[in-house]
């Protein structure tokens, strides 16, 4: 697929190009800031953008600068790479879109399958999020969350981080190996043990459902 | 978890806090010019702390993360080594997990770039104890930030996982900043107190209906 990419770091960028390339894809520009990156995808068309969050314009160019790439151009998938997993990033990302985005670990895009997956998910409209903060959001969150994500069951504490990834159904069933009927059970059952509506279990905004749930301060913040 | 040197430029001579509930600078004999003084040291310190964490974020944590790149496209040569690459990656995000701990304990990059309120966002949903946290995004100094980040994670770093939940409040008043933590352990209030008074702040201990709260306030403009 056709890759724009902007990281103000060069050792990153130079690296990200080369395994770019490797995995087959066509890297049709890198730039060291976001305006140059705006600037490059107004005549080049690209199938993913990947941004640094921490570049310039500072503080957080990558996070200014998708919102004007969504703007233009709203099929172009967006893959932000970060130094940190922060969930107050993540919740900022889900703010410019709940499709064909994602949010990794720059040290862990760093092989052809997981770069690949990674931007091939996104390119499909799927969310990606970094599973390091995931797994961290389902395991400790907001402390009036507590007790209720405690109680579901071990299968269904995998499940929900699967869900917080941005996994589908199918992604889930593949990553469990179960059938896709078992997890439709257990995120039916996840979504009433949470009092979270059944509608939002369609999958782009049951992301941002669970991922809410998780980081709220109380009920019905 | 937090042993840098905060008091290194700390304020020398008699104790600043009065015996019981109220505690502030009373007692320092410093004039006009010392706080003056006094404050700019306190900026300095702070902003020599902040650019630390930039300098770890641009140089070694760039490079680490740089070099997972490098590992990947090796591990896409050679086949059968796949899985050591792989392992050793691992290590390096186990290594970058380490470096951001010690960013964090120096200057957290979410305070940097968005502010307390984000910054103490992100620690309540790390802490193991129930926190509550209202705050408003406007921004102070980089001082009165870092001040009042570590006053907050000094008091809660050893607040009773299972007792009732601590307030936070931040927000701006006429003269600058306002941070009220409600329900917290008021012990801890004192051990803060001197890195506030250094900016010339106060602190504040009030009890309401058998609830305690710690009451900082820190000038500035």
């Amino acid at each position: 697929m056709r890759v724009a990419l902007a990281e103000d770091g060069a050792l990153f960028r130079d690296g990200l190009m080369m395994l770019l390339e490797a995995a087959g894809h066509e890297v049709v520009g890198a730039t060291a800031d976001g305006d140059a990156l705006v600037e490059l995808l107004a005549t080049e068309p690209a199938d993913v953008a990947i941004l640094d969050i921490r570049m310039p314009p500072e503080p957080d160019g990558g996070l200014v600068t998708a919102e004007r790439l969504r703007a233009a151009h709203p099929k172009l998938g967006l893959l932000f790479l970060s130094h940190y997993a922060e969930a107050h990033y993540l919740m900022r990302v889900l703010q410019i879109g709940t499709d064909a985005i994602g949010y990794r670990l720059k040290e862990k895009v760093g092989s052809v399958d997981v770069l690949s997956d990674t931007l091939t998910r996104i390119r499909d409209g799927e969310i990606v999020i970094e599973p390091v903060l995931a797994r961290r959001l389902v395991e400790r969150p907001s402390s009036s969350r507590r007790d209720v994500v405690a109680a579901l069951s071990g299968r269904e504490q995998e499940v929900l981080r699967l869900m917080a990834e941005g996994r589908s159904n199918g992604g889930i069933a593949h990553q469990l190996v179960v059938m896709p009927k078992a997890v439709e059970k257990h995120i039916a059952n996840i979504f009433s043990k949470l009092g979270l509506p059944a509608d939002a279990a369609e999958h782009h905004r049951r992301v941002l459902a669970v991922l809410t749930y998780l980081r709220s301060q109380q009920d019905g913040a | 978890m937090v042993s840098l040197g905060h008091r290194g430029a700390g304020i020398q001579g008699t104790n600043p806090y009065v015996s019981g509930e109220f505690l502030h600078n009373e007692g320092m004999t410093l004039g006009p010019d010392d706080d003056t003084a006094r404050r700019r040291q306190a900026d300095e310190h702070w902003t020599r702390r902040r650019d630390l964490e930039r300098q770890l974020h641009d140089g070694p944590a760039l490079r680490i993360a740089a070099l997972t790149l490098h590992l990947g496209l090796l591990g896409q040569k050679a086949g059968d080594l796949r899985h050591d690459i792989e392992d050793l990656q691992g290590q390096l995000h186990i290594v970058l997990q380490e470096l951001r701990l010690i960013a964090d304990q120096i200057y957290p990059p979410l305070l940097q770039e968005a502010g307390l309120g984000a910054a103490l966002r992100e620690l309540a949903s790390v802490l193991p104890a129930p926190v509550r946290v209202d705050a408003a995004d406007g921004r102070f100094d980089p001082a009165v930030e870092g001040v009042a980040y570590f006053a907050v994670l000094e008091v809660l770093r050893d607040h009773p996982v299972t007792t009732r939940t601590v307030d936070i409040t931040v927000r701006r008043d006429d003269d600058g900043l306002a941070l009220d933590l409600a329900g917290a352990d008021t012990g801890r209030g004192v051990t803060v107190g001197d890195r506030i008074a250094w900016l010339g702040g106060v602190v504040e201990i009030v009890e309401d209906a058998g609830r305690r709260t710690i009451k900082v306030r820190i000038p500035c403009g």
